[in-house]
């Protein structure tokens, strides 16, 4: 026995079975399922695809001495491009880590047998695998490669930075105790600061007393009387040095008498230029005279010579008469 | 107006058996309800609390089991199946997918815009891909489904037990637990995995448009990001988490419509038990799925 239909709540008419039948149900329903089983499907497909499933690999082993950071998953790059990904993480019978890593074979010919792989912790993400190949001309790097790892800890200068931080905080400590200099030396600048406060002001801080302070400002005031006294002079030099503008640049100044006086100067030195060339050539005119002179100078030494000979001879002559004439005792002879 | 069809389908199916018939999954009506008053106030709270659960995961272990046997399809249960799986799923399959991209627009600008700011722009689409594929989405779906398809439907076998409609049933020889209720945990089944597959590829396509643009340059560093995420483990536990969330979203709110859990009250009380039963145990899930990929 049924029961009576009664109001729906708006609970029953939400739900979905309150719809009206639906045409072609069976149709639209299993639509509807190849329709999810493709979705499903093309999703694990694309999965697969994703994580490498339907690409040959080759293995590459890299060997390093701590796997901290390194997880199963985790890319391999060569510059900057994930052409691998670690596979395992293992320790070997040595004690060192293997890291197995999978590289596609499209993306293998990038590892030469040169090439070196780093094992990087950065500070911001995890450690990274990096591929480095210098030389591509080198020859491929075969499948089942072992490789060690270098490692690149950035986070290795960190005990070396807290270190010199904790000294560097040790020293602001140190120079912040209640004994320390610098607590001491604030002090004092507190007791200057409060001097400069003081009536003294920064003269009682520099004197230590006020007398010295006062004969400072005596000082001081005399110096201001001195200068001014030096600007009065300053002044009158001033007025001086415009007269002697006027005097020396003036119109009738020094310097256009000067000027006319080397204009005047010039022309007599023009005037002695010229009495110096006939200076010259009364010169010329004297070194003839006087090679004349030389040549008459040469004729009287011949006509000297012929002199004295004739004078010898005369003067034989009256050593002859002075002989042959006794009486006579004058003996100078005069010459014409 | 599905008392009807239900009763007429019922009349039909007459060779239907009781699978259950020595310990039957639903208590008549007229069966003598258990008396919790007998243990006192305080101790009858928690023994209430703990059989309701109970009742739930035997509730739903006897679903699965009706799922996996082929004895459970008979012809009135199949087309209560087909009818199910069909108008619990399309009608909100293509807005709750328009929903999702506007969601995944929005999470996705605000995500690189956000990651390219602080310079960690490479992190971006790797967080785009887990912040909404793997956590958001799935559990989007388990909740629209809850509220559009399952909830309702649990008040309506509430409503139809209270009527006294599965006695009748019982009294044709037919099961309603086989064709009344297993289509519809089945159809709460499918339309969450259904949305969420089809929600999770709206979002990815969309991640993709709104990281590189119309261009299909970064197709190859998409998939490699896709693929990185998606390792092994976290593959299996998304397909966990996915299933676990359908079968909360569709069984708890039958189960708590179907038994006298806390009180006899209204189908409206019964709906909003089932709520709150569902989204502990989505919390649960959540919480266990986060555990398991970041723990």
């Amino acid at each position: 026995m049924d029961t009576p239909p009664t109001t729906p709540t708006p609970l029953e008419s939400s739900e979905p079975g309150a719809a009206r039948p639906v045409r072609h149900l069976e149709f639209k329903a299993a639509l509807l399922l190849v329709f999810t089983l493709m979705l499903v499907a093309g999703s694990v497909l694309y999965l697969l695809y994703a994580r490498g499933f339907f690409e040959p690999t080759q293995s590459l082993v890299l060997v390093a001495d701590d796997a901290e950071g390194v997880v199963v998953g985790m890319d391999m790059t060569f510059s900057g491009f994930p052409i691998g990904r670690v596979r395992r993480v293992e320790l070997s019978e040595a004690g060192n880590v293997r890291i197995l890593v999978d590289v596609p074979r499209k993306d293998a010919h990038w590892l030469r047998t040169s090439s070196v792989f780093t094992l990087v912790r950065g500070l911001v993400g995890g450690t990274a695998i990096r591929a480095f190949s210098g030389v591509l001309s080198d020859p491929p790097l075969p499948a089942g490669a072992v490789r060690p790892a270098l490692r690149g800890d950035a986070t290795a200068e960190l005990p070396r930075v807290l270190a010199t931080a904790r000294e560097v905080l040790e020293n602001i400590s140190a120079m912040t105790r209640e004994e320390a200099a610098l607590r001491r030396t604030l002090a004092n600048v507190q007791e200057v600061t409060d001097k400069l406060k003081g009536p003294g002001g920064a003269m009682g801080v520099l004197f230590g007393n006020e007398a010295d302070s006062k004969k400072l400002m005596a000082a001081l005031d005399r110096t201001n009387a001195v200068l001014a006294r030096i600007d009065q002079l300053a002044a009158r030099v001033d007025g001086m040095a415009a007269k002697a503008d006027t005097q020396v640049f003036g119109p009738q100044g020094a310097l256009d008498e000067t000027r006319a006086t080397v204009r005047e100067l010039q022309r007599l030195l023009g005037d002695a230029r010229a009495s110096l060339g006939k200076v010259d050539a009364v010169l010329l005119e004297a070194q003839g005279i006087g090679a004349n002179v030389r040549g008459a100078t040469a004729d009287l030494g011949t006509l000297r010579g012929e002199v004295e000979a004739n004078l010898r001879k005369v003067e034989g002559m009256i050593n002859e008469l002075n002989r042959k004439w006794p009486f006579s005792r004058d003996t100078e002879v005069k010459l014409p | 107006m599905i008392s009807f069809v239900l009763a007429r389908k019922a009349r039909r199916d007459g060779r239907q058996r009781l699978p259950f018939a020595r310990w039957p999954i639903i208590p008549a009506m007229s069966a003598p309800p258990f008396s919790f008053s007998r243990l006192g106030p305080a101790a009858a709270a928690p023994v209430r609390w703990l059989a309701g659960w109970w009742r739930i995961v035997f509730f739903g272990a006897c679903i699965i089991v009706l799922a996996g046997s082929p004895s459970s399809y008979g012809r009135h249960a199949r087309a209560a199946l087909v009818r199910h799986l069909y108008q619990d799923t399309a009608p909100i399959l293509w807005w709750f997918t328009a929903l999702c991209a506007l969601l995944t627009l929005v999470i996705t600008r605000i995500v690189v815009i956000t990651a390219f700011s602080y310079g960690l722009s490479q992190y971006a689409l790797e967080m785009v891909i887990r912040v909404l594929v793997l956590e958001l989405i799935p559990l989007t779906a388990a909740l629209f489904v809850a509220l559009r398809c399952t909830i309702p439907n649990g008040a309506a076998l509430a409503q139809l037990r209270r009527d006294g409609r599965f006695d009748v049933w019982r009294g044709r020889g037919l099961d309603p637990v086989v064709t009344e209720v297993l289509p519809r945990a089945l159809a709460g089944i499918y339309a969450t995995v259904t949305l969420a597959a089809l929600s999770c590829v709206i979002a990815l396509v969309l991640a993709y448009l709104a990281v590189y643009g119309w261009t299909f340059a970064g197709v190859a560093g998409y998939t490699h990001v896709f693929g990185h995420v998606f390792n092994p483990s976290v593959a299996l536990i998304f397909v966990l988490k996915t299933l676990f969330f359908s079968l909360a979203v569709s069984i708890i709110p039958m189960a708590s419509g179907l038994y006298d859990i806390e009180s006899h009250g209204s189908r409206e009380s019964a709906a909003l038990q089932g709520l709150v039963r569902m989204f502990a145990v989505l919390l649960v899930l959540e919480s266990a799925s986060l555990a398991a990929n970041y723990a």
